[in-house]
């Protein structure tokens, strides 16, 4: 009888213990949008690299924009619309963000587009949505052209209205990394190498600028194939310049191994790159002679931001498998902007969305303000954020470790 | 959150010393009668026991989760948002240089403001160049209010004019910043107006007419 006893006092102790459990574990199982309310459904496209080496930031900007939905969903932010995220890969080519560009604006549903990464593909998706009046916001594109026009160095003329970035632009990237290459790491003599792209020229061109106006001197200049891996003749080449260091205009896949190959060629000098480089992918392909390398990277470090301790500790309760990478904060802001924008034309227009819900949502993201992940989100008059912060990041222990920050307030 | 208690016990529920000693009392009526009522209901007897510490043992599992508030210091911490996130730094224009400064120097004024949190100090202001050094007015170090702003000179004197930027496209301030939560320096870079001044400023601070 007394075995008895204790069996039936231990299964309600577990079944007490087991319900307060249950109340208390946060609801991380709850995947895709709820669209039971018989409400509306918006759709947010997301067009990022999800496939090949550039992945790791696509599959974060994904993951990001979808954790935004969720919790805009959660919270019943617009009354009687359920938002949804469709993503499409672009495979980091120009030519399918242009295809996947030309899908979203096919569905009446998507009313925003979060992305893309890479500015190349920026360039082929601009017209089609721009065309269409589907708002776009990228979490990532950092070429100053895409916002401000092929002249930006002399003459700034925004060119798609539809177009806006929460990331800021390598007109100050590349001359911060440079202001801090000459100034802080003392380094004067630099070798520039670009992957030829739209970014990692662009940035290259906007370093290597500054870089000379502070008094430094540029003592080799190479292209990469972005397709290939070796790079051991260029590494030749940067050990026989006698180079103190060695700027890349590119992204981590081949930002890696040149630096692995640059330091086995025997030039033991630091490798600096952009945001492209900033990922914890870099460290592994890097090697343990990469310390001291650096990356600038748009927005601060987010340990330093209370808003985005929020975003990790949620990221990491919805149990993506991917880390949200460089770009995680970045996106889901750009997707917050967007629901922000349908919640002020659903409540202008009496609680329903207008048939013309493009071009009002559109209209009304130049007046949206929040703040977000990144700080206080909001967008210049050409659709730039008006946030612009940028970090130095150095390689320490195999990881990038954020060693200085600056604000531009100009 | 894994809802399992700590296993120690908590405050007032610490176990006796030692188990009592058996009650030597003879059974009085109620308790025989209490006896008498466990014998013909046994299994209500134990359901309504098993509730009561499923309660108990509930209550004490809820009232010990782990998710408690940190203590009010560290919740007040962290609540506390760094300097660099709630400082605010602009250019405004060119300053009448300060009489009494050394030749080949040059003024102009910032605008700082704290948008936020809790008073900030400036505890240094410098600027990255080899060949310039700088000071400001009201010296460092100075306090800013939360929802105040105030107007900063800055006077730089051109130590070697070689070294000196003449043409920088982003130049920057380096700002020491400390509030209660945290010292930190940001780069404020004034854009291209102060770059534009900078560069006219240090042309005619190391032309051949030196004033």
């Amino acid at each position: 009888m007394r075995q008895r006893s204790l069996i039936a006092i231990t299964a309600a102790l577990a079944a007490g213990a087991l319900t307060l459990t249950a109340c208390g574990s946060r609801d991380s199982g709850d995947k895709g949008s709820d669209s039971d309310n018989g409400g509306s459904t918006v759709v947010i496209g997301v067009d990022a690299p999800l496939t090949g080496d550039l992945s790791a930031m696509g599959l974060g900007i994904k993951n990001s924009a979808d954790l935004a939905v969720r919790n805009a969903n959660k919270q019943k932010l617009v009354k009687g619309v359920t938002f949804k995220i469709e993503a499409l890969d672009d495979q980091k080519q120009p030519s399918q963000g242009q295809q996947n560009a030309t899908k979203l604006v096919a569905d009446s549903n998507v009313l925003g587009v979060v992305g893309p990464l890479n500015s190349s593909v920026a360039e082929s998706m601009q017209k089609v949505f721009d065309d269409a009046k589907l708002v776009e916001v990228s979490p990532a594109n950092t070429g100053p052209a895409l916002t401000q026009g092929a002249n930006w160095q002399t003459k700034k003329v925004r060119p798609y209205k539809s177009y806006f970035r929460t990331a800021t632009t390598d007109a100050i990237q590349g001359p911060f990394a440079a202001q801090y290459v000459f100034n802080t790491a003392k380094k004067k003599k630099v070798f520039v190498i670009d992957d030829k792209k739209t970014y990692g020229a662009g940035l290259a061109g906007t370093f290597t600028e500054e870089f000379k106006k502070l008094g430094g001197k540029v003592v080799g200049t190479e292209h990469i194939n972005p397709d290939t891996t070796d790079f051991s003749a260029v590494a030749t080449k940067v050990k026989n310049s006698g180079a103190d260091v060695v700027y890349y205009g590119g992204e981590y896949p081949q930002a890696g191994p040149l630096s692995k190959q640059i330091k086995a060629a025997g030039a033991k000098i630091p490798l600096v790159g952009g945001d492209g480089i900033n990922d914890a992918t870099y460290g592994k392909l890097a090697g343990p002679e990469a310390t001291g390398d650096l990356a600038t990277s748009v927005g601060a470090p987010v340990e330093s931001l209370p808003s985005a301790k929020q975003f990790v500790s949620d990221y990491k309760a919805a149990g993506y498998k991917d880390e949200f990478s460089a770009y995680g904060g970045y996106s889901y802001d750009s997707a917050w902007a967007i629901i922000e924008a349908v919640k002020k034309v659903v409540e202008d227009n009496g609680g329903k969305l207008p048939s013309d819900a493009r071009a009002k949502v559109t209209a009304a993201m130049q007046n949206v303000s929040f703040d977000g992940v990144t700080g206080k989100v909001s967008f210049d008059e050409f659709g730039d954020a008006t946030n612009k912060q940028l970090t130095v990041y150095a390689v320490k222990n195999g990881a990038f470790t954020a060693v200085k920050s600056g604000t531009f307030t100009g | 959150m894994s809802g399992i208690g700590p296993l120690e016990p908590g405050e007032g529920t610490r176990a006796w010393d030692g188990r009592r000693p058996e009650d030597t009392r003879p059974p009085g009526r109620t308790r025989a009668a209490l006896t008498a009522w466990y014998a013909r209901h046994r299994r209500v007897t134990i359901a309504l026991a098993a509730a009561a510490v499923a309660l108990a043992g509930g209550g004490y599992l809820y009232a010990t989760r782990p998710h408690r508030p940190p203590p009010r210091e560290d919740r007040a911490h962290a609540q506390v948002p760094y300097p660099a996130q709630v400082v605010d730094m602009t250019y405004l224009d060119g300053r009448t240089t300060p009489a009494g400064a050394p030749p080949r120097s040059f003024s102009f004024a910032v605008l700082l403001s704290v948008t936020s949190g809790p008073p900030v100090t400036v505890t240094r202001v410098t600027q990255p160049y080899a060949g310039l050094s700088l000071n400001s007015e009201p010296p460092v170090p100075f306090r800013t209010r939360s929802g105040s702003a105030r107007k900063v000179t800055i006077t730089m004197h051109v130590t070697e004019c070689e070294k000196a930027p003449k043409n920088a496209g982003l130049p920057f301030l380096d700002v020491t910043l400390r509030n209660t939560r945290a010292i930190q320096v940001q780069s404020y870079i004034l854009g291209p107006r102060y770059a534009q001044d900078l560069s006219h400023a240090l042309q005619v601070a190391c032309s051949n007419k030196v004033r």
